[in-house]
């Protein structure tokens, strides 16, 4: 080695690298092997994790979404068959459940009946992911109707909300009190589903959301059928329909000049149903029923299987 | 004894619960309802070290800790006769070794799935802590603990010897059975050893298969006066009196060889395990062998239990010795450049200013000095311990905070819609409820403006078109019938000409008893098809006795379907006792529905009287009175009052 190949200056230092030294030889293999890998690692899994399709589940407290959600996430997790029992929530989750492979999915229509990811399904089931909002009075505001907004509105594919599951528990629904807030609840967020659709038409089409209204508790021998439940939530919703156009203004509608208040469905002559709601504005709502607890058949969790059709409808 | 005992997430979700008796889940629902959502009952010592908040419920008592960091909530459940005061303690272990344990999980997105083993660890924590606080037990204690020794070594002694027949045969069999399967429950730790010597029956014969043991190895180390022990421990198994007797003498005497025999027969493992672990390993894995795996499996677990809880006492106590002056003076540096710059882990110290500003803040506001502290109160609960955003200052992170506080306290928890309600009376759907008018009163404070919006309201219905009947049941005052029929003439005239409703004053003058009156005038709304009677009622001093206990009999009499209550957004401090004490008056099962606060235009930004009102009851605000025309009445916006309250 010559004098000058040492670490002290420069051209030491350089001489040092094209050397034959061990070091420089060690560095440089790093270096052209490092790269590559770091630069995958760092590409590839930002692109390659799918846009995950998002699910809200709103509805009053008691409905039975929380039990949903642990329900789906016992199913789609191989260990524990069972799901733990639940109370009333008071913050919302963000859980990842898959659904079931012989559940078909929306985009299968595109699809040959031989398109081999079909049978790929079955190995590879599709994720979704799901918001389990609390349903208390005083939190819908702030955690149920705030996070339809933000999700709803959100520019990011990642986030984007692919469906509203709104769960109502059909045996309470006999009860006046409990419809009124279940109806009203339902009106609110199909209001600003419809004020929703209405702006994005007007700059951008934006892909609508549909409304699943999951009748729960079927299970119950006091639950209403899901065609009463449609029935019953049509006649409430029309009747707040009503009354809020009758309703005193709130206090902030003197400061802020607002335009009219928008009736839901637009059409005030006509009596309020589903079908006019799809057909004035768009948004779709299917009433299915079923059951979190209480398996239909002795599969476990098969009560929730046709909701979870209509979820994979949706995808 | 304790009901049930469960562990679950802000979310909702039961990670793992023990029942002894069913109870309905409704009780724990109510608890997050009525606690945490609505805060409606406020903890009273929430704040008291180590005493943990209690909540009724039904014939329960529930004892609830929160733990922030990891969102979990532990709740134990027992009959409200019983005063166990080891509950405090039980949570505080249960949720030190449930968080040690499970730490990785609950952190981690498998929470809800995860299934948590938990059970061997609850019970052995039960356990130990009911035979701790055993009553009469705990005099003893040292005396246990110092004979300890001298019998922990003479127990491991050498292997058990063949059992004496004499001794099998004093033991029923089924008893024998019973208490081995059990035997494996309770665990040794340094507290069961010293107290469990006499609790109850039921301990005693779970010692059984234990106290066997000992006797065996005892009789190894020293072959003599076999026989004389066997007879002592049948007549201590049959009775308690005879332990206790030999407890006694224990104690005044020194260690007597047959005396320590005894106290050995009656909780031995657990005395081994802890005093003495090294030899103890030796002869407890004998031992477990023989009796089974479970056995060996406790006697970790309960090393193990302590060990997490010695363990998290040291954290607590380096916790308070390091904030010492050492560490002062560079958590302040790092502390200013965290709090620029975000992520900063606040803690009491870093509140306590800010927080104090927020207060002066809302008391400027008008917000009464009890519901101000009580907001600033539960901001600082939520705040410690929290980190606050990238580039987020501790004032800004105060005011988000703050700022959802005051929405969640305003936001009532079921919306009002009056004239839905009003439907549901006059129109029902149903078969079963005869249609019927609707009946509201109103009371309040002389001078706050009562009549003024009843009549607001009344002009409201009428624009949608019902039949109003206004009753003047202030009958005290002079002039406030014909004010009322001032205001009734006027609202007929509109009505007239916008083509509204109908509304009629029924009045029986003055000095008449105002429950009789309101009583009659709703007969008279009936017989005579009105939809909707409003009263009007005296203006009284709510801290007069004599004026207030006629409301009960006003609202039993009348029984109007709402009771609404005006307020002056005027008033400050005082408006907390008005709503309390008003709320109060109706008595029980009969409170407010709502309030109406008045004169709004008239403070600008000073809202504060909704809070405080809010606060002293957790009744929903239902109108504002924003001026001087039968139409200047409003609902109330949460938005709008949490921006008019944080400008």
């Amino acid at each position: 080695m010559s004098s000058q190949a040492n670490w002290n200056s420069v051209t030491g230092i350089a001489t040092l690298l094209f050397d034959g030294n061990l070091v420089a030889i060690a560095i440089a293999i790093l270096f052209t092997f490092g790269v590559p890998i770091a630069l995958h690692i760092l590409f590839f899994q930002t692109v390659a994790s799918p846009p995950s399709s998002n699910f809200l589940l709103l509805g009053p407290s008691g409905a039975g979404k929380t039990a949903f959600t642990t329900l789906l996430e016992a199913k789609s997790s191989l260990a524990s068959n069972k799901s733990h029992s639940t109370h009333t929530s008071q913050q919302s989750t963000l859980v990842t459940v898959t659904l079931p492979p012989t559940v078909p999915t929306g985009s299968n229509r595109y699809r040959s009946v031989n398109d081999p990811s079909l049978k790929e399904a079955i190995r590879n089931p599709i994720k979704y992911r799901i918001k389990d909002t609390p349903g208390h009075g005083k939190l819908r505001a702030s955690q149920g109707i705030s996070e339809l907004q933000t999700m709803s509105q959100s520019k990011d594919i990642k986030t984007r909300l692919r469906g509203v599951v709104f769960m109502v528990d059909t045996a309470a629904l006999v009860d006046e009190a409990t419809l009124r807030d279940t109806a009203t609840y339902l009106h609110d967020v199909l209001l600003f589903l419809q004020k929703r659709a209405k702006n994005g038409s007007s700059s951008k089409r934006t892909t609508e959301v549909p409304v699943l209204v999951a009748a729960n508790k079927q299970d119950l021998f006091t639950a209403l059928p899901p065609g009463a439940v449609k029935q019953k939530l049509e006649a409430e919703i029309d009747r707040i329909r009503k009354s809020k156009t009758k309703g005193l203004l709130d206090a902030s509608a003197d400061t802020e000049l607002e335009d009219e208040e928008e009736i839901l469905g637009n059409d005030e002559q006509e009596a309020f149903s589903f079908k006019l709601l799809e057909h004035e504005v768009g948004v779709k709502v299917d009433v299915v029923g079923g059951a979190v607890k209480g398996d239909l058949q002795e599969e476990f969790g098969s009560g929730v299987r046709r909701w979870e059709e209509w979820v994979g409808m949706c995808l | 004894m304790l009901e049930a005992f469960e562990i679950l997430t802000t979310s909702g979700v039961v990670l793992w619960s023990k029942a002894y008796a069913p109870v309905g889940a409704h009780v724990i629902n109510s608890l997050i309802n009525d606690v945490f959502i609505e805060e409606k009952v406020v903890p009273q010592n929430a704040t008291a070290g180590g005493v943990s908040p209690a909540y009724k419920k039904e014939k329960y008592t529930l004892k609830w800790k929160r733990v922030k960091e990891f969102d979990l909530i532990f709740v134990a459940v027992y009959q409200s006769l019983l005063h166990l005061g080891w509950i405090d303690k039980l949570l505080e272990n249960i949720s030190t070794i449930f968080i040690d344990l499970y730490k990785d999980q609950v952190k981690g997105n498998r929470v809800r799935i995860q299934t948590y083993r938990f059970d061997q660890y609850f019970e052995q924590q039960v356990r130990e802590l009911e035979d701790n606080t055993g009553g009469f037990v705990e005099e003893h204690v040292p005396e246990t603990g110092e004979k300890k020794d001298p019998l922990v070594s003479s127990d491991n002694g050498g292997p058990p010897p063949p059992p004496v027949p004499g001794l099998v045969k004093a033991q029923p069999r089924a008893a024998l059975a019973g208490a081995t399967s059990d035997e494996g429950t309770p665990p040794a730790t340094p507290e069961i050893s010293r107290s469990s010597t006499p609790q109850g029956h039921l301990l005693t014969a779970k010692a059984g298969p234990g106290g066997r043991g000992s006797r065996r190895s005892r009789k190894a180390a020293n072959s003599s006066a076999n026989a004389s022990s066997g007879d002592e421990v049948r007549k201590g198994k049959s009775a308690k009196t005879p332990v206790k007797k030999m407890r006694r003498w224990d104690a005044s005497g020194m260690a007597d060889e047959d005396d320590g025999e005894i106290l050995d027969y009656s909780a031995p493992t657990e005395q081994g395990e802890t005093a003495a672990p090294a030899v103890e390993a030796v002869s407890e894995d004998d031992w477990g062998r023989r009796t089974g795996k479970g056995q060996f499996v406790l006697k970790e677990l309960g090393e193990e239990v302590q060990s997490i809880l010695d363990q998290a006492d040291a954290e607590k106590s380096k916790g308070t010795a390091s904030s010492g002056v050492v560490g002062s003076g560079f958590n302040a540096i790092g502390g200013f450049f965290r709090n620029i710059v975000g992520g900063k882990v606040l803690t009491e110290s870093d509140l306590e200013k800010p927080l104090k500003a927020m207060e002066d803040h809302l008391l400027k506001k008008n917000v009464a000095r009890e519901a101000a502290v009580r907001l600033c109160e539960g901001v600082k609960r939520e705040m410690i311990g929290k980190k606050t955003g990238n580039f987020q200052s501790t004032d800004a992170a105060l005011h988000v905070a703050m700022e959802s506080s005051l929405r969640k306290i305003l936001t009532p928890t079921s919306s009002l819609d009056l004239l839905r309600e009003i439907n549901a009376v006059v129109a029902p759907t149903t078969k079963q409820q005869a249609p019927r008018p609707y009946v509201m009163s109103i009371v309040g404070v002389n001078g706050v403006g009562k009549s003024t919006n009843l009549s607001k309201i009344c002009y409201f219905l009428l624009q949608n078109k019902y039949r109003v009947l206004i009753a003047a049941c202030d009958t005290f005052r002079s002039g406030a019938v014909e004010q009322l029929r001032v205001h009734a003439d006027r609202l007929k005239e509109l009505s007239v000409r916008e083509n509204a409703g109908d509304v009629e004053i029924y009045q029986k003058g003055y000095g008449k008893d105002a429950a009789n009156v309101a009583k009659d005038a709703v007969d008279y709304a009936a017989a005579n098809k009105f939809d909707v009677v409003l009263i009007d009622t005296a203006g009284r001093r709510h801290n007069d006795q004599r004026l207030m206990s006629s409301l009960e009999k006003f609202a039993k009499f009348a029984n109007p379907d709402k009771i609404f209550m005006v307020g002056e957004a005027l008033v400050g401090t005082d408006s907390v006792m008005q709503a309390r004490n008003f709320n109060q008056a109706f008595g029980t099962g009969r409170n407010l529905d709502g309030f109406i606060i008045s004169k709004c235009d008239t403070v600008g930004d000073m809202v504060g009287t909704l809070v405080s009102m809010v606060h002293a009851t957790g009744i929903p605000i239902v109108f504002l009175g924003v001026g001087q025309h039968y139409g200047d009445l409003r609902g109330l916006s949460v938005p709008w009052a949490v921006s008019l309250l944080m400008k």
